[in-house]
């Protein structure tokens, strides 16, 4: 890592806020993690080490924590993360249908990401919307009542705004 | 009494979310009443026990009664936290709070923190709920800028605090103590009791964990009295209730009806019935960690206590319904899946019994399958059962040994056709849970 | 028995009323009654984590099985540990524990005196009903003494549990969740810590290997002594293990008043030299080797020869080694004795109080004891005022450390000034060129005898040796021979019975003997009673 992290200075507004919150430093870890998360687009090693560090937690209990939860961007997750939400009431009501759609389209399977650096696709589990089912989480957005057509036009949607995002 | 919908009556309302509709249709009055210095906190504990309000995070406990067991006079500060992880699979009533009703959960938590002697609430939150967390956030601003919330909370003298903690993925931290050491910034492991989290829950201080369900219900408690609360639905687990019905039916959602609504009413009624005009075949009532229900089992009562008689439970009212197309093997190789993907590890009989059974179930199938596969799932459940820190242990097992027993034919014909239907059709619309096996 | 004034509690163990301190475990109580009840995860130097449940037993308080490292004892209660509930609660356990566990006994350090191995013979499945695939997890270099094979892990958290609270370094951590945890450390932080080693010991299963030990031998085939590490004045109590009289590894040994249950690295691995091609083996004069008998007769030429003697003692001799250079100075008129003391190193103490000195002398104190308060102090300035001036034309000098420089510069420079020098040295070095006479010396693993710590404990310390099969007759031994040949000696005697002589004639040591000093150790101070302050050094 050439250039070494650091929050801005709103960012480090937001943490020193956080840090009211609670009666223990440490308990501020998760959403500091968000933070970084925003901040630096993943969380990473060297994330991992800046909020170590930025928190005097050790290392090693930040990379524990951080492992334990998959909600957090991991290092080289693609710009868009399709997370295809597949238990039981979704997948009753055709997740497996959106996940292969997905696939064809974008040509990854789960725990993948396009040779552009674009789409990563995963799948996950319930996420609390079994009642529009099939559903999925992209980014932070929920897409629900799922059909294959919305499907592709999600897709294209996504392709146009990096597109757009590019220029 | 006319049955009065607490939860979901406004919410078509586009503004229902913001303080000022709330206030409008009668919010924070009983929140005023209860933080008036006149108000005795013992009343208000007594109140929701005489109220018989049991909680709606999936274990039913009385309320009022896990109140009770937080010491009076401490020297430690004392905590509220609101379990909004909502990750039962099956279960999504908690969001719909959140997202349309927040004020009544902050009316809920002011009672609470009231009632109990508590200046600082945390609300745990699944990270995925980032709208929720919008809302509710966006609530709580508008509660400190009224001046409900912060250092004399509706003017009343009391500190009361209240932050959204936002979980990172992972449905263990649901569990209450796993929420706790989660909210600690640890990973969320659940805590061995005792101690009780009344006791000594997070940062080692007394601690009331109460579902984002189970708050809402105060208003209306304080507001109608306990006698007019315990006579909606059945006396011993009355109330107001959210039912989420998903699956195989025409009109999957969110359902406020009273305790005790027949479940057969709520999937034909409500829900419109089993989709594309097929049979019923199963249905877990209450969340996936239930045991599993036949369709003639299905004249059952929903709430705690029929519930229970009926061999299975009320838990977080997920009700899934599956009609007569599903492989009761795929359907099962999903919840196992599920299971092991969300075991925390700490726990030997856990950590490998949640995988065992996915591989067993996997192997079935996919053809692979052995007859006496049946009973070393029974076995495998047995000795998982009452051996773990928390009861995701139990919540693995119970649905694994009910649709085993319940569902047996659908195993044999895995085992002797060479695996479940959708995995012979090349097609496995069910099987896919996140967690792959290699 | 408790005392009158501890709080007691009654209870039931397997239908037999019993009674312990109250506010034990009932894992602790049951084992003060000879109920050994199996545990993985549990520790009595760490926090409980609960977490194996392997310890698991029926109580009449409780549904379902309780977990006897948590649960406390209470008037009242009933415990069964052979029920059918508890049995079955155990077996499984064992067997969960083992469907993704690798069948690598025959390959694994740790076989022998392996937990899991021991419970699988007792309580494990006779047929495994796991046909699956088992699990894989990362095997890799956690710290440069230490690799994890993670299909051993049973995650019990007792390394990290350790890094946290007894180390305080927190260099490791679990990753990942359910059966995907593993032991780990950070990218490029690796577990490096003075007390890393220990994590190796206390890991229930073969899955912390330490690189020292790997492969070296099967744990049935080493021999085990009660010893005391030399490296510094803390004397930690150790086990060392041997392979035909060959020290293999060292392992602490559990002393509440010193080191609890740990080591430090620096002590652990500090035995390398030993085996060191430059060690010195044979006695020798300048025309070469001496035989033993030759060697004593060279030494009383010189003695005889010499009209004042002195001697430099070192901090690693034995108090027993101590009591007869004492005597033989005593024997030779105006003699002088003066010690010498390695370079300090860095004291370093840890959050659960385990500490290291920054003293590297095992016997430092001893020494004080057996010659005075003065003898690494003002004697030692003394007998290097007289080197310096010449008036020492024969010293004999000890060097049982590490350091091929023997006593250090300033000392083999004042050395040789005497120009008779007769020197025990462990490892060859320039310190050596010239001497009249050259000793092999031994090193603190191989030495008989008692130490005092910097703590005023009195601790045996015992040889790696092959009793009858040593390779030279170290100080207790040739010291005596000298005292016979001398004719001040009748018979020759073990390191307790020139125990026995000490303390006969000094104070600090009068009344105690080596069986009551234990395998804990005592304090010089406690001594036992009507024993006076007689006698003197
Ligand atoms: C594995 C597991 C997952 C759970 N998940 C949730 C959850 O997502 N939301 C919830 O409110 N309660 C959940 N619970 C129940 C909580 O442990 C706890 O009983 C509840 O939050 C208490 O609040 P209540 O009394 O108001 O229901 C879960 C329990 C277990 C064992
Ligand atoms: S039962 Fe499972 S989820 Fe619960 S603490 Fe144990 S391992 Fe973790
Ligand atoms: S490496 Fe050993 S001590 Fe550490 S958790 Fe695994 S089994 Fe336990
Ligand atoms: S602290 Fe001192 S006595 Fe203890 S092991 Fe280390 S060097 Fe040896
Ligand atoms: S099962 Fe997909 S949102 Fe619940
Ligand atoms: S020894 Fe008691 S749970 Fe591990």
């Amino acid at each position: 890592m050439a250039v070494t992290l650091s929050f801005s200075p709103s960012t480090m507004k937001q943490y020193e806020w956080l840090l009211t919150r609670y009666p223990t430093r440490r308990a501020a870890l998760l959403p500091t993690l968000r933070l970084a998360e925003s901040e630096f687009g993943e969380i990473g090693v060297p994330e991992m080490r800046y909020v170590a560090d930025l928190m005097e937690i050790p290392p090693a209990f930040v990379f524990g924590v951080v492992t334990f939860y998959t909600h957090y961007r991991r290092a080289g997750t693609g710009k868009y993360h399709i997370q295809v939400c597949s238990t039981l009431s979704c997948a009753l009501r055709g997740s497996e249908d959106v996940v292969t759609r997905i696939t064809e389209r974008l040509g990854i399977v789960p725990g993948e990401t396009t040779d552009c650096g674009l789409f990563s696709l995963s799948k996950v589990e319930c996420l609390g919307s079994c009642d529009t089912a099939p559903m999925l989480q992209m980014n932070d957005d929920y897409h629900e009542d799922l059909s294959i057509d919305d499907v592709d036009q999600l897709i294209e949607q996504l392709r146009e705004s990096a597109k757009g995002g590019s220029n | 009494m006319a049955f009065r919908k607490i939860f979901t009556q406004h919410i078509q309302k586009k503004t229902c979310h913001t303080m000022a509709f709330y206030k409008q249709h009668g919010g924070y009055e009983q929140a005023k009443a209860a933080l008036s210095k006149r108000k005795k906190p013992d009343t208000l504990i007594d109140l929701v026990k005489a109220s018989n309000l049991r909680g709606r995070g999936g274990a039913g406990f009385p309320t009022g009664v896990k109140w009770g067991f937080v010491p009076k006079t401490t020297d430690k500060p004392k905590y509220l936290v609101v379990n909004a992880d909502e990750s039962e699979p099956g279960t999504f009533k908690d969001r719909l709070i959140m997202e349309k009703n927040p004020h009544l959960l902050l009316e809920g938590i002011l009672i609470c923190c009231k009632a109990v002697g508590i200046e600082t609430a945390y609300i745990y939150i699944r990270g995925e709920f980032v709208f929720a967390t919008e809302r509710l956030q966006k609530a709580i601003d508008e509660a400190y800028d009224a001046g409900f919330l912060g250092n004399n909370a509706l003017g009343s003298g009391q500190r009361i605090d209240v932050t959204v903690h936002r979980g990172a993925g992972a449905y263990i931290c649901g569990e209450e103590t796993g929420m706790l050491t989660s909210l600690e910034g640890d990973r969320g492991n659940p805590k061995l009791k005792p101690p009780f989290p009344a006791i000594e829950g997070v940062f080692g201080c007394p601690t009331v964990v109460n579902n984002v369900e189970t708050l809402a219900n105060l208003p209306y408690i304080l507001e109608i009295g306990a006698d007019a609360y315990r006579a909606i639905g059945p006396e011993n687990s009355p109330g107001p209730k959210l039912f989420c019905v998903s699956g195989h039916v025409e009109n999957p959602g969110t359902f406020e009806l009273p305790m005790g609504v027949p479940l057969r009413t709520l999937i034909d009624k409500h829900a419109g019935g089993v989709w594309k005009g097929r049979k019923l075949k199963a249905v877990i009532p209450g969340g996936s960690s239930a045991h599993v229900l036949t369709a003639d089992e299905c004249d059952v009562a929903m709430d705690i206590e029929s519930l229970a008689a009926a061999g299975t439970m009320l838990g977080s009212a997920g009700v899934i319904v599956m009609d007569e197309t599903t492989c009761m093997v795929d359907a099962m190789l999903n919840v196992m899946r599920f299971y092991h993907h969300e075991s925390c590890g700490q726990c030997t009989p856990c950590r490998e019994g949640t995988g065992w059974l996915a591989k067993i179930t996997h192997r079935i199938a996919h053809g692979e399958g052995r007859m006496e596969d049946l009973d070393l799932i029974q076995d495998v459940c047995d000795r998982m059962v009452g051996k773990t820190i928390c009861a995701l242990a139990d919540a693995a097992a119970f649905p694994a040994e009910s649709i085993v027993k319940k569902f047996k034919s659908d195993f044999e014909s895995a085992i002797q056709n060479g695996g479940s239907p959708a995995w012979k059709k090349r097609h496995p619309s069910v099987v896919g849970g996140a967690a792959s096996h290699a | 028995m408790p005392d009158i004034k501890t709080p007691t509690t009654r209870w039931t163990l397997n239908g037999q009323e019993v009674e312990n301190t109250s506010g034990m475990t009932i894992l602790e109580a049951a084992s003060e009654h000879g109920v050994e009840i199996p545990c993985f995860c549990y520790h009595p130097g760490l926090s409980i984590a609960g977490n194996c449940r392997i310890c698991m037993v029926e109580s009449n308080r409780s549904p379902k099985p309780v977990i006897s490292c948590s649960e406390r004892i209470a008037d009242g209660l009933e415990i069964e540990t052979e029920s059918e509930v508890a049995v079955d609660a155990r077996n499984s356990v064992m067997e969960f524990q083992l469907i993704n566990h690798p069948l690598d006994c025959p390959v694994c350090d740790k076989s022998g005196e392996c937990v899991l191995q021991d419970h699988s013979y007792s309580h494990g499945p006779d047929r495994s009903r796991f046909i699956e695939d088992k699990n894989i997890r990362h095997t890799k270099e956690l710290g440069p003494t230490i690799s994890i094979w993670g299909n051993r892990c049973i995650v019990c958290t007792r390394c990290t549990r350790f890094c946290d609270e007894i180390s305080g370094t927190s260099e490791l951590c679990i990753v990942e969740r359910g059966d995907r945890s593993v032991v780990d450390v950070f990218p490029g932080i690796p577990i490096d810590n003075q007390l890393a080693g220990n994590t190796v010991d206390i890991c229930p299963v073969g899955a912390l290997i330490s690189h020292d030990f790997k492969f070296e031998a099967r744990v049935w085939n080493m021999e085990r002594k009660d010893s005391i590490c030399g490296g510094c004045s803390r004397g930690c109590n150790i086990e060392v293990e041997t392979l035909d009289g060959f020290v293999k590894r060292l392992m602490p040994r559990e002393n509440q008043d010193v080191n609890d249950w740990w080591m430090c690295d620096e002590g652990r691995y500090g035995w390398r030299h030993l085996y060191s091609d430059d060690r010195v083996l044979e006695a020798r004069g300048p025309s070469g080797p001496l035989d033993s008998s030759r060697s004593i007769t060279a030494f009383i030429e010189i003695l005889d020869n010499s009209p004042r003697v002195a001697f430099l003692i070192d901090p690693f001799l034995t108090c027993e080694e101590l009591h007869l250079v004492h005597a033989l100075a005593a024997s030779s008129s105006d003699s002088l004795v003066g010690g010498w003391l390695p370079e300090q190193g860095a004291a370093a103490e840890f959050p659960a109080g385990f500490k290291i000195s920054a003293d590297k002398h095992p016997n430092r104190n001893g020494a004080e004891q057996v010659f005075g308060h003065q003898v690494f102090g003002e004697d030692a300035s003394h007998l290097q005022r007289a080197l310096d001036d010449g008036s020492i034309e024969t010293i004999v000098a000890f060097c049982g450390g590490p350091d091929p420089d023997g006593p250090g510069q300033e000392w083999s420079a004042a050395l040789v000034k005497a120009s008779t020098r007769i020197l025990f040295s462990v490892l060859e070095g320039n310190w050596l060129d010239g001497a009249a006479l050259v000793f092999p010396a031994t090193a603190p693993l191989e030495k008989e005898g008692t130490w005092v710590s910097e703590d005023d404990r009195l601790q045996r310390t015992r040889s790696c040796w092959k009793p009858g099969e040593t390779p030279f007759p170290g100080e207790l031994v040739l010291l005596q021979s000298l005292q016979s040949a001398l004719g001040t000696r009748s018979r020759s005697l073990s390191a307790a019975g020139i125990f026995r002589e000490l303390s006969e004639v000094c104070a600090p040591f009068a009344g105690h003997n080596h069986s009551d000093i234990g395998s804990s150790g005592l304090l010089l101070s406690d001594r036992p009673a009507g024993v006076g302050a007689g006698g003197g050094a």
